[in-house]
């Protein structure tokens, strides 16, 4: 496979995943781009890789942790989703999405990005592990501890369960 | 709210936030180019490092030769250096004007290497030098007085990175040049040569 084509069937896809770790649309884009770059720096080696996508996704993954570890890293405010451009659905679902979706951007990058490359991306957690350098009882441990962050905010704790949006039209 | 539940809302919130992502435009341009901007840097700071170590090594050798240090630097081509008083012959710019290819040359061990373009020095009787390192244009001015007292400037040049072959170093290194047949050759203060160069014909 040639890097065009690569980029033509994958690209867009390393821009989602790009935003869906850093919730920035502009951040993203430069995270595709960079890990586009660096893989087409050493395309012949990425091509011949088992699986050049996996290959590349660790590139953009590894390339936002990175990120977020610089000083002059800011956290950019977690855009919100654009209702206009999500693809139609059922109204609450909007709505219960921007609660978790504003959530997941009070956990770690590190949690973040597991929870998204095991409930985005579909990877195991051994694939996990190999994506980002670590064992798979961390990415376990990580991932543990990032649902529990998750429930404990106010919209996913059952104290505050009826304030969601599906429950309120039930 | 159960972990399925969440796990559920996690999936669909990210294909939700995925979705809503605006279409890419110019992703293979934008990261070939990128790349190869990345690329080309690099190659103009390892130009920029051969350039410098070799106008440190011809400066060195000119110092170290003028405290009439007994060694010999290494010399590319396996010959020898000459003596300041090997050729002795009238030179002037009318006499070097034409077009020069690189011999030897001291601390340069790969004059014979393929580089994009050809490694030549030009001298024209009007007293300018124009060239190639092998990438990149040079051109500069030149005297030349009385018993082959030799200076040269340079001009502003591109650092893009190869093989350079140093002749602004040999030039701005040379006090002293010598013509013989087909041979012009470049010598220190120290009156150690410092390269030679063949009439291309």
């Amino acid at each position: 496979m040639e890097f065009e084509e690569y980029v033509s069937a994958r690209g867009q896809e390393l821009v989602r995943l790009g935003f869906t770790v850093s919730g920035d649309y502009q951040r993203a884009e430069d995270l595709a781009q960079i890990a586009l770059m660096q893989a087409f720096r050493s395309w012949r080696k990425v091509r011949n890789a088992d699986d050049p996508h996996h290959y590349v996704r660790r590139i953009l993954v590894n390339e936002y942790l990175s990120m977020t570890r610089r000083r002059s890293f800011t956290e950019a405010p977690t855009a919100d989703l654009d209702p206009q451009r999500t693809v139609p659905d059922h109204a609450t679902s909007v709505a219960n999405s921007d609660d978790l979706w504003r959530a997941l951007a009070t956990l770690s990058a590190r949690e973040r990005v597991v929870l998204v490359l095991r409930y985005y991306q579909d990877l195991d957690d051994q694939t996990i592990a190999d994506v980002l350098g670590i064992k798979p009882s961390s990415v376990r441990a990580t991932a543990s501890r990032a649902l529990a962050s998750l429930r404990r905010r106010p919209a996913y704790s059952g104290a505050s369960e009826s304030n969601r949006v599906d429950e309120r039209l039930s | 709210m159960s972990n399925t539940d969440l796990e559920d809302d996690l999936r669909g919130t990210f294909e939700r936030a995925a979705a809503s992502v605006p279409q890419a435009v110019d992703l293979t341009e934008r990261a070939t180019t990128g790349a190869r901007r990345a690329q080309r840097r690099t190659w103009v700071v390892s130009g920029a490092a051969a350039v410098a170590v070799a106008a440190i090594a011809v400066a060195g050798f000119g110092l170290a030769g003028s405290r009439n240090q007994p060694t010999q630097p290494p010399v590319a081509g396996g010959q020898a250096p000459a003596s300041a008083s090997a050729t002795p012959q009238v030179v002037s710019a009318q006499t070097v004007a034409g077009t020069w290819r690189p011999v030897q040359m001291v601390g340069a061990k790969t004059l014979k290497a393929a580089r994009p373009e050809d490694p030549v020095l030009v001298f024209k009787p009007d007293g300018t030098w124009t060239g190639s390192d092998g990438c990149n244009g040079l051109q500069g001015t030149f005297s030349i007085g009385q018993r082959g007292a030799f200076s040269a400037t340079s001009g502003p040049q591109h650092l893009v990175g190869c093989e350079n072959v140093p002749h602004t170093g040999v030039l701005h290194a040379a006090k002293r040049i010598a013509i013989s047949a087909d041979t012009l050759q470049f010598f220190g203060a120290d009156g150690r040569q410092l390269a030679s160069y063949a009439r291309a014909r």
